[in-house]
């Protein structure tokens, strides 16, 4: 493009500093609040009022910061869930499944224990809850380990096998919680049963403590790739598992480690949200929902290429505008699926600018090429 | 098409006071250069001294910031490559395009304007033949791609050349994935065309005996810049080196006696499948000794990747028995090898050796990281690792802005050297140097030679696979020609006789019986 003497061309670059990156993503954000201001305004509201109505909700109304946090929580886990494979080279797109499996395992400890509803009853929290937590990442890990293991062993398509784990994941929760389920609540209505008062988790300014345990693992796995030697094992088979295994790198350890270690924190995640959460403390009959929002994990993972430090306030916006989007849905009147229509707006200018991670656009000065002297 | 009128003889391209200038960088600088209708050209240079850019600039991949292209008597500017092509410039690029699935004929006409939307390959089949008889190519248009060889394919490509009417045909390391056998024929081939009148420019970085035997003249690049222009049948070989490498070379790394030691690795009955699930070594057994270098010669495919991945841990054996220092490692993992004392030079730096993202620290990382000494309770010592990196890059000469550059940015020569670097600083006991000097420049060849020869002296036993003759010839205490993964037989690498040596290569038996 010409502008009198000057050109606008692109150029690749060289490299990329964490800073850039982030200036660019931000500049990501704006473009796409801006694009969508287009829908607002068709909708006959002002982009403005909507905008100030989704932050004000999402990050400073007492009510809809808490939802906003458990999203982020929940979010960051499944992100980092996402991560650990992805940088092996490998897709974990069984979040969904593996937090079910938590879940259920958390449950299960519950079971084992006699907790079966009675919302009083007081139960030893201290020995409980770590149980708990434990076995939700074992249960995960289970899961996890079926993809890791076809995958590093037989080479069967990691994809495939997580996708489907997740179909079979959802029926067994089914099977658990639905009417004649050994977790059925005992008033039926296709839900467990739901945790005593003294399993809560414990919260701090109605948060759970899993946020500590969610940026902390981030902030390790951030640690692991950028110094330890397995996170370097796990890039380098990333990168070029033919040179890893050159290297003594074992492609079956990492496929299976790196599904291990994902589907622990997934697991977690599923704990996280089905006995931590305050206001939900069961399996409730639309658990799916909770297992939808985990591939929003999968995005964040995408969108923060990798990094679980940039996955953190990518998971809060992703957190934030799912919440504060369905509350301005109603507040407003605006039509069905509104949210929705933001976070995908959202989700394709991110990728689409990640153009500029590759490409900067510079100003040339064409008569420069001939100089006068 | 401005060339259809020339006559043997006339100039048909010329270059005029190119100059290309990247970042930090001046590819070309002010370069001229002209070939005639008729015509062998070659243009030569090391890694890094223009010929790439130049060859783009040529063919309209890039323009040049400064400088003339005339091409027929008239100035012109390429856009792009389809410029070009349409005013008769062809290009043989050296890594093969062309689709696998397809026939040769496919191939040829693929992207062929004529071709249009129905393919009339009858026609199109016809003119190739007559086009192919003309210039004594012997291929066959039926058969699919996948199934010829790399010789064959190169003819393709020129074929493919010819067919969109290319009169000056530029050919980027003609002979680099070549058999000696494909080698010949395709100077033969280069002989022909030049006869009828085509001009050709060949871009070589290394095989000088190439540029001698093909060219009637030859162009020598160094730093962008044109050191000499002459005619070949006033050049030699050690002429032309000098000129390029701008030192007086060594052709022959000399051949240092150590006294033989122990044995390191011994091989007993050992078979091994390829990936398709063929034997690919066929009961193979020598032993190699400290202070040794056994150079296993043969045309690659012959079972020598299997061999050495065998050795290396990366591939499952059929039968036999593989010892280092008197310890069974048929069963150990590749890390345990490593660790054992095997130090693996690959043949493919891109794929195998290297990791193009990470930095040369990380790279070096690939054969250190298990190391107590680099990875201390589990955490990597990234300012030892540093340390260690400037130093092979100091010792070993690689070209780089610094440690943390990618590896893919370096030029093949270099990361031949931060690879081989990264090997012998482990101090290995057996090095084993899979096509070490494969498509590296006269220099860099030097060095990987010499480093070879001192890793020998420091009583290291070296398994050595090389296609190159010379380089087996002059390197080796042991000569082993392989054929179809068998071990044709042993011959004392100062008493071999090339003849010998290349008739087992190709699967001939010796009069007296190989040992």
């Amino acid at each position: 493009m010409r502008i009198g003497s000057y050109e606008l061309t692109l150029k690749k670059r060289e490299t990329l500093a964490g800073w850039q990156a982030a200036v660019i993503s931000t500049l990501a954000v704006v473009f796409a609040l801006l694009l969508f201001s287009l829908v607002f305004v068709q909708a006959e509201a002002n982009p403005l009022e909507a905008y100030k109505e989704i932050f004000d909700y999402a990050f400073f109304n007492p009510f809809g910061l808490p939802l906003t946090i458990n999203r982020f929580i929940f979010l960051l886990l499944c992100a980092c869930a996402f991560i650990i494979p992805i940088r092996a080279g490998l897709w974990n797109i069984g979040m969904t499944g593996q937090l079910y499996a938590g879940a259920l395992s958390a449950f299960a400890v519950l079971f084992a224990f006699g907790v079966k509803g009675a919302k009083s009853a007081e139960y030893p929290g201290e020995l409980i809850i770590p149980l708990m937590v434990v076995a939700s990442m074992l249960g995960a890990v289970v899961v996890g380990t079926i993809a890791g293991y076809l995958k590093g062993k037989y080479n069967v398509n990691e994809i495939v096998v997580t996708m489907m784990l997740n179909f079979i994941m959802f029926w067994l929760v089914s099977f658990m919680i639905k009417d004649g389920g050994p977790f059925m609540n005992p008033g039926g209505r296709g839900e467990s049963f739901e945790l005593a008062k003294s399993l809560y988790a414990p919260l701090y300014k109605d948060v759970p403590f899993t946020v500590v345990l969610a940026l902390g693992f981030a902030l390790l796995l951030y640690w692991v790739f950028a110094k330890t030697k397995l996170g370097y094992q796990i890039r380098a088979y990333g990168q070029n598992p033919t040179a890893a295994e050159y290297a003594g790198i074992s492609g079956v350890k990492i496929s299976v480690l790196v599904f291990v270690l994902g589907a622990a924190l997934a697991g977690l995640a599923g704990y996280h949200y089905f006995a931590a959460v305050p206001g939900v403390y069961k399996i409730a009959r639309s658990y799916n929902f909770q297992g939808d929002l985990a591939f929003y994990g999968i995005i964040c993972g995408l969108i923060s290429q990798g990094n679980p430090i940039a996955a953190i306030p990518v998971a809060l916006l992703f957190g934030g505008l799912t919440n504060g989007g369905r509350f301005v849905q109603g507040k407003l009147k605006l039509g069905f699926g509104i949210d929705y229509a933001l976070l995908g707006v959202l989700m394709i200018t991110l990728v689409a600018f990640q153009f500029f991670y590759r490409y900067q656009v510079v100003l040339v000065n064409t008569r420069k090429e001939t100089p006068d002297e | 098409m401005l060339l259809d009128e020339i006559k043997r003889g006339d100039t048909v391209l010329e270059a005029q006071g190119i100059t290309k200038r990247f970042p930090g960088v001046v590819a070309n600088d002010k370069i001229d250069f002209e070939i005639n209708a008729g015509e062998v050209h070659a243009i030569l240079g090391e890694n890094g001294a223009g010929k790439t850019t130049l060859m783009n600039i040529l063919f309209g991949l890039y323009q040049p910031d400064e400088g003339e292209l005339i091409v027929g008597g008239k100035a012109v500017k390429f856009k792009s490559p389809l410029d070009a092509i349409d005013l008769g410039i062809g290009m043989v690029h050296q890594h093969r395009k062309l689709v696998p699935a397809h026939t040769v004929i496919e191939n040829i006409i693929l992207g062929h304007p004529r071709a249009g939307t129905i393919l009339n390959l009858k026609r199109a089949e016809e003119e190739i033949t007559a086009l192919s008889r003309k210039y004594g190519f012997k291929i066959d248009l039926r058969a699919k791609v996948w199934q010829i060889s790399e010789g064959e394919k190169q003819l393709v490509e020129i074929l493919k050349a010819l067919y969109r009417g290319a009169k000056v045909l530029i050919l980027d390391e003609p002979t680099s994935a070549l058999t000696p056998i494909e080698t010949e024929v395709l100077m033969e081939s280069i002989k022909t065309m030049s006869n009828e009148d085509l001009a050709i420019v060949p871009f070589i970085t290394h095989k000088l005996p190439i540029v001698l035997a093909i060219s009637d003249r030859v162009t020598v690049l160094r730093r962008g810049k044109v050191v000499n222009r002459i005619k070949t049948s006033e050049a030699t070989e050690r002429s032309l080196a000098r000129e390029m490498v701008g030192r007086e070379v060594i052709f022959r790394v000399e051949r240092k006696k150590v006294e033989r030691g122990q044995p390191i690795l011994e091989i007993e009955n050992l078979s091994a499948l390829s990936d398709k699930g063929v034997t690919a070594v066929d009961k193979m057994s020598f032993t190699i000794h400290e202070g040794e270098i056994f150079g296993i010669a043969g045309i690659s495919g012959n079972g020598q990747r299997e061999l050495v991945e065998v050795i290396a841990g990366l591939r499952k054996e059929l039968e036999g028995k593989v010892t280092l220092d008197g310890r069974d490692i048929t069963q150990a993992s590749s890390l345990e090898r490593w660790q054992a004392g095997i130090g693996y030079i690959p043949a493919d730096r891109i794929d195998v050796g290297s990791i193009g993202e990470f930095s040369l620290i990380e790279n070096l990382m690939m054969n250190y990281y298990f190391d107590e000494e680099f990875s201390r309770g589990g955490t990597l010592d990234y300012r030892k690792m540093r340390e260690l990196t400037n130093e092979i890059i100091e010792e070993f000469s690689v070209a780089t802005p610094g440690p943390e550059t990618t590896a893919k940015s370096l030029s093949g020569g270099n990361l031949q050297k931060v690879i081989l670097g990264r090997v012998l600083s482990r101090k290995p006991r057996l090095v084993i140097a899979d096509l070490p000097s494969q498509g590296l420049d006269v220099g860099a060849t030097e060095f990987v030679r010499n480093k070879l020869m001192e890793a020998k002296q420091e009583k290291a036993g070296v398994l050595l696979i090389s296609e190159d003759l010379d380089e087996i010839l002059s390197m080796s205490d042991w000569v082993a020609p392989v054929y179809e993964g068998v071990i044709m037989g042993i011959l004392p690498g100062e008493a071999a006789k090339r003849e010998d040596v290349g008739a087992l290569m190709a699967g001939l038996e010796l009069g007296g019986g190989a040992s």
